[in-house]
């Protein structure tokens, strides 16, 4: 390349400089050029921005740092409103000058009582002056110290705000260089200078740090600004509490009981079908893992282990039961393993045709994303309210509640995979006379189907992080084992009812993992 | 003349397909006041995807449709078997109106009548390479032994049987492609779809399945839509080819009249790399009989003979075999032209004389 073509680029460059800074841009092109040749920190001092500070970075739509120094600058400020009026101390002197009156209070009634002639009444009143006095003097001391600590703090207040400044003059054309380079890609951002965001900076600036500076130096603020209003807007301003009592939270909490009530009784009809909808699933879960002998039980289960995942996952779900079976809770564990069991297939019951849904439809889709945040994100805790309010106690709301919790990742992952077919692969199929029918079973299914098992794999090992939850509804099984052991703050108890859930979510979760990763080997 | 017509496999008169939200004010628009594609994308916002298509397609040829992408070739295959509806225009395949086809009726007509083969291969990752090909016999409702019968037979002819029991993953590209051809033939259907079937392979593969297609079809006398970008593909494979830019064909015709009568500049440009060889013949390149003048060392009577339809490629070859100049005879046996090393050397160069 030749020099002058450099040279053009190199103009061209400064051109673009220039337009970015629009005023003072002589200044900037020069500091950005010193910034671009530069490895590492470039030292580069902004005496504007030093001075101005977070008004600089408004004017200039730097914003980060207008915010960043706002907030550094009040720092510095409130160290200095406390070293300057701060009354660091303000009751010791007050103190000091109420026990001093009290002090000489004492003395004239002594004095009264040995003109009196009653001597040992006097002594009692002088002594009681002479421990005042010692008192007063430590209040006077520490009131001495607290003023010698004001000026500590101011003059810390000060060299925080030098540093401040310095930070601001030298950080400045570094992160105004930066937004350049961010404009040069988007030219939305901001260039040049703008008054409008000065402005709005400056009042933003007027909003935070007077009422900031007020709370942390003056005794009491509130007071203190109902005196700067003369009283106008009666005699306090509370700027330390929102001024508003719990009026409102009682009236729509009270409203909130009643709906319920009301829901509760409307619909009980429903609620009570779901129940027993419910109840009939855990039933025949129980009846399968509780009635059938436990070594019939047992060995189906290492069977399957064997089958699905292999003779290592064999050996270690034979300890687990060995261990739930010798700690005797073996028929606890097998309630346990009916409640997940029951939570988990009525989540894949449900999960896997809303997921298919969802799947093929962006707008049910992009309705039922914030009810899926919502029963992932909400803690537990808050929809076992309702729960308990509209199923009652007992073990059917304790599957309920773990297939609020537990349903959203079959449904998402279903949805995902659904998605994720190849748009090829379906035009493919509709080429060859598809139907939608055909097209779902023949192709989306399978094509989806390794996503649809990662979503029931966490299915089921949510719904088991949702068994101790669930005991506290009156849910039986190892969860009850162990809120029991909190309860009571019984250690022992507790660890071992905690091996017993881990071993029983361990087992699980190998066998699940086993027949995924066969699936996904092409086995 | 109404046995032409009987013969057009496929027609398709005036198609248009407008992508957009407003595709009927749009639609009007253009047929009212001759709107361009400019004007319609800043009117409407909607972007004319096929313009005023029109093309017959006679049975057993191959009809290729070629054009640099977004050049509206791919969404004119699909209107075939209406994977995409036209905004206009109308549509028959083997004598039935594809535009009024419904539901049940259509999806029979795409299992019976039309295989399509795609650029991705599209196959099935979950199934074995039989059940693969045997997918469009199952979408028909057919037993499960017929579609062995009927994949095992498509695998031969594409030379791919010994692999049936394999996954996809399990092939390579060509034969995966192999695959998709072999699913298109099961259903043995009159029409065969191809989009950019061979545009993902690699050159050296890619000839040979050219072959292999080629052979194929004049086994199998299947009538053919192939789109490719690649122009000599095009005139490797196509009895006829299209050439398509910005969704409108530009020009229709044999190879030859591509390469030696290209319609306008566009596809002067396109033709320009293109080797004559196999596309330009004696006949148009050859100097009359009559008026030739013999070199002083040339003797017509040692000259070798060669028809009047033989291409540049088999010239140079018997050119190279002599000194004589090639004498060329027409149909008869006569003797109508002449074409020396200096002509020929001219037509390889030109296409022309």
């Amino acid at each position: 390349m030749t020099d002058t073509a450099i040279d053009a680029i190199a103009d061209a460059s400064s051109a673009q400089t220039g337009e970015f800074a629009g005023e003072n841009s002589a200044y900037y092109e020069a500091e950005f050029e010193k910034i671009q040749g530069t490895t590492g920190f470039a030292w580069s001092w902004n005496t504007m921005a030093a001075v101005f500070g977070p008004l600089w970075g408004a004017l200039r739509g730097v914003w980060g740092f207008f915010w960043i120094y706002l907030i550094l600058e009040l720092f510095a400020f409130v160290q200095i409103g406390r070293g300057l009026w701060g009354d660091l101390g303000a009751d010791q002197p007050a103190k000091y000058e109420r026990l001093q009156a009290n002090i000489a209070r004492r003395e004239e009634q002594a004095r009264e009582l040995i003109a009196a002639g009653n001597a040992a009444e006097a002594e009692s009143k002088l002594n009681i002056a002479e421990n005042l006095k010692k008192v007063a003097a430590a209040a006077k001391e520490q009131a001495d110290l607290a003023s010698n600590e004001a000026s500590m703090i101011l003059l810390v207040g000060l060299a925080v705000l030098f540093v401040v400044k310095l930070s601001e003059g030298f950080y400045a054309n570094v992160a105004y260089e930066a937004q350049y380079l961010k404009w040069r890609t988007n030219p939305k951002i901001q260039s040049g200078v703008n008054w409008t965001n000065a402005g709005i900076g400056a009042l933003l600036l007027l909003a935070i740090w007077p009422l900031t500076l007020i709370r942390f130096t003056v005794a009491d603020p509130n007071k203190w600004i109902a005196q700067l209003t003369n009283g106008l807007l009666g005699d306090r301003i509370s700027i330390t509490q929102f001024p508003v009592q719990k009026q409102y939270f009682a009236y729509l909490a009270r409203k909130g009981d009643e709906g319920f009530d009301w829901l509760a009784n409307k619909f009980g009809g429903v609620f009570d079908g779901v129940t027993a909808a419910v109840r009939w699933v855990l039933d025949s879960l129980e009846v399968l893992l509780i009635q059938t002998p436990w070594p019939v039980v047992m060995l189906m289960i290492v069977v399957m282990a064997y089958r699905l995942a292999g003779p290592r996952v064999a050996i270690f779900t034979a300890a687990a039961l060995a261990y739930l079976a010798f700690m005797g809770l073996w028929e606890i564990s097998m309630i346990t393993v009916a409640l997940i069991g029951a939570g988990a297939f009525l989540c894949i019951l449900f999960g896997i045709p809303l997921g298919i849904w969802f799947g093929k439809s962006r707008r049910a889709y992009a309705l039922a994303e914030p009810v899926l945040d919502f029963m992932q994100t909400m803690p537990a805790f808050v929809y076992l309210i309702p729960i308990i309010a509209f199923f009652g106690t007992g073990k059917p709301p304790g599957v309920l509640a773990t297939i609020i919790f537990a349903m959203p990742p079959v449904i998402r992952l279903t949805a995902l995979g659904m998605r994720g077919v190849p748009e090829t692969t379906k035009e493919a199929a509709v080429a060859f006379g598809c139907s939608k029918r055909q097209l779902l079973f023949f192709v989306e299914l399978p094509l989806a189907l390794p996503s649809i098992m990662t979503g029931i794999n966490q299915t089921i090992l949510m719904s088991l992080s949702m068994v101790v939850i669930a005991s506290l509804i009156g849910a039986e099984g190892l969860g009850a084992l162990i809120l029991e052991a909190l309860q009571y703050a019984a250690k022992g108890q507790g660890l071992l009812g905690g091996l017993a859930i881990l071993f029983c979510a361990m087992v699980i979760d190998r066998i699940a993992q086993g027949v995924y990763r066969r699936r996904a080997g092409g086995g | 003349m109404n046995e032409t017509v009987n013969d057009d496999v496929i027609v398709v008169n005036g198609v248009w397909k407008i992508f957009g939200a407003d595709v009927d004010d749009a639609m009007q628009a253009i047929e009212q006041r001759g709107l361009s594609k400019s004007q319609v994308l800043d009117e409407f916002g909607c972007v004319v995807g096929l313009a005023d298509c029109s093309f017959r397609v006679r049975r057993g040829e191959i009809f290729c449709i070629m054009g640099l992408s977004g050049s509206g070739k791919s969404t004119l295959v699909r209107h075939l078997n209406r994977l995409i509806e036209p905004t206009a225009g109308q549509i028959s395949v083997l004598g039935k109106d594809m535009i009024a086809m419904k539901g049940a009726e259509l999806r029979e007509m795409r299992a019976r009548n039309l295989g399509m083969v795609f650029q991705h291969m599209a196959l099935l990752p979950h199934r074995t390479v039989r059940d693969n090909v045997g997918f469009p016999l199952q979408v028909r409702g057919e037993p499960k032994s017929q579609r062995w019968d009927v994949s095992q037979r498509c695998l031969r002819m594409v030379n791919l049987h010994g692999y049936e029991d394999r996954f996809p993953h399990e092939l390579s590209g060509g034969m995966q492609q192999r695959v998709g051809l072999a699913r298109a033939l099961a259903s043995d259907p009159d029409v065969l779809l191809m989009d950019e079937p061979f545009s993902a392979l690699d050159p050296l593969i890619r000839r040979q399945l050219q072959d292999q297609f080629m052979a194929l079809s004049a086994e199998l006398n299947k009538t053919t839509v192939f789109i490719t970008h690649d122009l000599d593909e095009a005139i490797r494979i196509g009895n006829r080819i299209a050439i398509m830019k910005d969704g409108r064909i530009v020009q229709i015709g044999t190879p030859e009249d591509i390469v030696t009568k290209p319609a306008d500049d566009y596809v002067r440009d396109f033709v320009e790399g293109i080797s004559k060889l196999k596309l330009v013949f004696a006949h148009t390149i050859m100097e009359p009989f009559d008026s030739y003048r013999p070199g002083p060392n040339e003797d017509l009577r040692q000259s070798p003979r060669a028809h009047h339809g033989t291409d540049l490629d088999q010239l140079i070859d018997i050119a190279i075999t002599t000194e004589q100049p090639i004498v060329i005879n027409d149909d008869d046996g006569t003797d109508i032209g002449v074409i020396n090393k200096s002509t020929l050397l001219a037509g390889i160069q030109g296409g022309k004389a």
